[in-house]
């Protein structure tokens, strides 16, 4: 399954553990320090160019599209053999100057244009998930973690049984039963449903530390309300946490976007993504292997991007780039 | 007083930092007779510890040790591992700070003291050695140790584990005790009670003690020589009674200053902080 | 104990409760009008409100809810007089498709979905574990890198890109394997274990590389702990403070992660199953959404939590006998 929780747990008691040791955080003078051991970093660098390109590539999708001469939802039936049930003409899946990645085996679609496409969807759907689920997690860590009692044991039931649930074959139960209309507002939402809690675990057991420390008891004795020690004081705290922790989230919903596409209730066709397009391909693997190739390399390679980039901004986080 | 025990010379332990190897320990000498007992005196940060864990050969990933450790005659630092290992626990037993988090959460008392005497007795039967631990658990005071032993660190209260550490280097009858800030993370009153037993073992097995701590006031109950250490340099050295009498360094003054007295006035105690610079 | 016991039982049965809800409310309230499907084309609207009474939609929420939950017990009976049809309990309703028992349905592919989630997690395990402890022991050395950077690919790798690439290059390009089609384990075990060697190894990448990860980061952490340095002070071997002191602290949490991840699988490998074409409850489930069949995918989806649920006790309960500070009550 592209989407365990447990894998998330891991990165996230990782995660927090090391932000926690990092309390008090290093200071804002560190940053520049930071960046500088960031470009060092090979790795690192090479995955954010990855992210950028396909980033650019999903804004820009239409002018890109215009370049390479072919929309994503042209058929080019000129480029697939009809004798060998709609096999693409050519080398490699029928790549070439006209089509760059080659065509999809029987329409005869652009896979270049798709790919640009489906990268627009797919990052859509995985940034969002990622904003609302951070949103969500933010807001009730801290406030389970700020007020405590009744509030958080009845926030922290709601977690335990939303991890307790078979996430993936609950969220597929769900889109399956529900209209296929606004699909892309469906995945969001339910991603980031069962989503949050493990960023709010995480964010209410730091919340719970700080509250006691020597600073929030200051502001409070000074005469500062709840919000503004919450928005001043704590949140700031907070802030390589949440970063570290939404950074290794990103691989996973867009893993679990693609994944529900590929089962066939994620984005509904022809609208593409990557995950739909490898879904398609099952059929033609023997045959036209260029066909899940390419959307499987780029959905592979963002995946990892996005995951070494967590990896080492955590890293990152932890040392403080004293050490990087 | 009859021969050395411990005879430790030019000791110097260093790690790699980024300029250089920084050197917590610096040429240091200590010397301990059979059955004697030394106090090393410091703040946190003096290289105190370190110095036991360069005796133990236990020291950090990524530390360097020079200098001479002769124990009864051996050079230490001359031994290979398997060698060393022999000596460890056997001859020399260490007591560490918290005894909660040095004893495996994971095993019975008796099974950790137990497993010392297996380790280092061939041919020891596990009934055997459970018999051991059960006599060492109450050489330490440990009520109803027959079936204590079978409990577990966290079933102990702190004063209790710290008497279980102590059993467990009993057990071996060593001739060397290293006793690392054995009291530090215990409450007052059981704090007294530890230091006795320290002092009790030691007249009862004739086995030579370090104690290692930051509190003066702890090391005037128990050791008969002091070590003063600072930044890894030493101090000042000489018995108990002319380092509380007549201390001769500026630094050491102000360690006694800082222990409270009875008849202190609070305005009169004092910080290290900033006194030591001036 | 036996109140830690009865507490977890009754947390268990809520969670399993508000699954139940939750699962009826979204087929049931929200989805489409099941009676329009199940009557199919050519369907009349005397039809569909027959249809209607049978399946007892015609009645309000809480019956309905009630009359499903009691079904899962107790068996329920769909219809009336002569047409009456007698669902034994566990009743999880009938396919709109074939209109077999959904329990018969998930009942008869459990052993392949049983098979495929035992071999991969005996392969993860082992795979996880060993790498794991390899980088612990190396660490910051070539092989520990080498592994981080395996781990890193393993995670990041698609299981339906890796399947599909799989098949090709062992079973298309290089022949190693035979193209996979089912065969009881009786009649042929190298063909039986042939074609089930790349599910598993699909399922297990993932996995793997996560419990290589979990594993190299605890015992890296434990060995730092004060107990291992007591360990040594007694002159205990390196291979007595491994075994002891380093590995059961560090690889009992480890217990934990993996029964969660079990149960889950036990509860079907959707996409590996369907690539693949095994006859697992994970295909069950992706036919049955393709083909819009609700009672069966309620069913897998009640399967699944029901097995996540019990996992997860069974592993407080396994935890409790191998970590001595749950088991025994606090400081005395």
């Amino acid at each position: 399954m592209t989407f365990t929780p447990t894998e998330l747990e891991v990165e996230g008691a990782q995660g927090g553990e090391a932000a926690r040791d990092n309390a008090p955080p290093s200071p804002p003078a560190s940053g520049r320090r930071l960046a500088r051991a960031f470009l060092k970093d090979r790795a690192a660098l090479a995955c954010s160019v990855y992210i950028l390109l396909v980033l650019l590539m999903a804004l820009a999708a239409p002018l890109i599209v215009k370049l390479s001469g072919w929309g994503p939802y042209e058929f080019d039936q000129s480029a697939v053999d009809p004798d060998m049930a709609g096999l693409p003409l050519g080398a490699a899946g029928g790549m070439g100057a006209e089509h760059w990645f080659g065509v999809e085996p029987g329409s005869g679609r652009d896979i270049f244009a798709r790919i640009v496409y489906g990268a627009r969807v797919s990052m859509t759907i995985a940034l969002s998930a990622t904003v609302l689920t951070s949103v969500l997690g933010v807001v009730f860590g801290l406030t389970a973690g700020y007020f405590g009692g009744k509030v958080d044991m009845v926030v922290s039931r709601v977690m335990e049984f939303l991890m307790a649930f078979p996430a993936l074959i609950f969220m597929i139960a769900v889109l399956s039963a529900l209209p296929a209309e606004n699909r892309q507002f469906l995945l969001v939402g339910v991603i980031s449903f069962f989503g949050w809690p493990y960023l709010a675990r995480i964010v209410r057991g730091q919340t719970m530390s700080l509250k006691e420390r020597e600073f929030v008891e200051a502001a409070k004795a000074s005469g500062a309300s709840s919000g503004q020690i919450i928005f001043k004081e704590i949140l700031p705290n907070l802030a390589s946490t949440i970063i570290v922790m939404t950074t290794l989230a990103v691989p996973g919903y867009v893993g679990t976007e693609a994944g529900l596409s590929f089962l066939g209730v994620g984005v509904v066709p022809p609208t593409p993504s990557w995950g739909q397009m490898i879904a398609s391909s099952v059929p033609w693997y023997a045959v036209d292997p260029a066909y899940f190739l390419i959307p499987g390399a780029c959905l592979f390679l963002l995946v990892l991007s996005f995951t070494v980039l967590g990896d080492r901004i955590r890293r990152l986080a932890e040392t403080g780039g004293a050490r990087a | 007083m009859s021969e050395a025990l411990l005879r430790v010379r030019g000791l110097t332990v260093a790690f790699p930092t980024a300029s250089g190897p920084g050197e917590v320990v610096k040429a240091l000498d200590l010397d301990l007779d059979r059955g004697g007992s030394l106090g090393i005196v410091g703040e946190s940060g003096s290289g105190k510890s370190m110095t036991s864990l360069a005796i133990m050969g236990l020291l950090p990933k990524g530390a360097t040790r020079s200098g001479s450790i002769e124990f009864a005659g051996t050079e230490l630092t001359a031994l290979r591992e398997r060698a060393m290992r022999a000596v460890r626990g056997d001859r020399i037993a260490m007591v560490f700070q918290d005894p909660l988090s040095s004893l495996n959460p994971y095993y019975t008392v008796g099974t950790q003291i137990a497993e010392a005497y297996q380790a280092h007795r061939r041919g020891v039967t596990r009934r055997q050695a459970r018999r051991v631990a059960i006599a060492a658990m109450e050489r330490v005071h440990i009520e109803d140790a027959a079936r204590r032993v079978d409990h577990y660190p966290h079933q102990f209260s702190g004063g209790m584990r710290q008497r279980v550490m102590i059993a467990m280097t009993l057990s071996m009858e060593p001739e060397l005790i290293i006793a690392d800030e054995p009291t530090t993370a215990l409450d007052v009153t059981v704090q007294a009670q530890i230091l006795d037993l320290l002092a009790e073992i030691r007249a009862d097995t004739g086995a030579g003690l370090i104690l290692i701590t930051h509190d003066l006031a702890v090391v005037s109950e128990v050791a008969d020589r002091i070590v003063v250490m600072r930044d890894g340099d030493l101090v000042e050295s000489g018995t108990a009674e002319r380092i509380f009498t007549d201390p001769r360094e500026p630094y050491t003054r102000m360690l006694l200053e800082a222990v409270p007295r009875i008849d202190d006035e609070i305005g009169l105690l004092r910080t290290t902080a900033g006194e030591a610079e001036s | 104990m036996i109140r830690f016991l009865l507490n977890r039982v009754a947390g268990m049965v809520v969670v399993l409760f508000l699954v139940c809800l939750f699962t009826f409310v979204i087929f049931f309230v929200l989805s489409p009008d099941p009676a329009v499907q199940v009557c199919g084309k050519n369907c009349t609207t005397e039809a569909i409100d027959q249809i209607r009474a049978n399946l007892g939609l015609d009645r309000p929420f809480w019956t309905q809810f009630w009359t499903f939950l009691s079904g899962l017990f107790a068996g329920r009976t769909y219809g009336t007089g002569a047409n009456a049809v007698e669902c034994a309990a566990p009743c999880l309703g009938y396919s709109f498709q074939s209109s077999q028992p959904v329990t018969d349905m998930i009942v008869q592919r459990l052993p392949v979905s049983a098979t495929v989630a035992i071999g991969a997690a005996v392969l993860w395990l082992l795979a996880g574990v060993t790498a794991g402890l390899v980088s612990a022991v190396r660490e910051g050395r070539f092989a520990d890198r080498f592994i981080a950077g395996l781990t890193l690919t393993g995670m990041s790798i698609p299981n339906y890109v890796l399947a599909l690439a799989l098949q090709f290059l062992l079973v298309v390009t290089l022949r190693w394997l035979p193209f996979p089609h089912a065969v009881p384990f009786g009649e042929d075990p190298v063909q039986w274990f042939m074609n089930f060697l790349m599910p598993w190894i699909v399922l297990a990448i993932g996995a793997a590389a996560v419990y290589t990860r979990l594993t190299r980061a605890n015992v890296i952490e434990t060995l730092q702990e004060n107990y291992v340095r007591t360990a040594r002070a007694k002159g205990l071997g390196p291979g007595l403070v491994w075994r002891r002191h380093a590995l059961r602290p560090a690889l009992t949490p480890i217990v934990t992660i993996f029964g969660m991840d079990f149960a889950s699988l036990l509860g079907g490998a959707l996409i590996t199953e369907t690539v693949f074409g095994l006859n697992g409850i994970g295909k069950l489930a992706a036919d049955s959404i393709t083909k819009n069949d609700q009672p069966v995918i309620m069913g897998v989806t009640l399967l699944a939590a029901f097995l996540v649920v019990v996992g997860n006790m069974v592993v407080d309960l396994l935890y409790t006998a191998i970590d001595p500070r749950v088991r025994v009550g606090s400081a005395t």
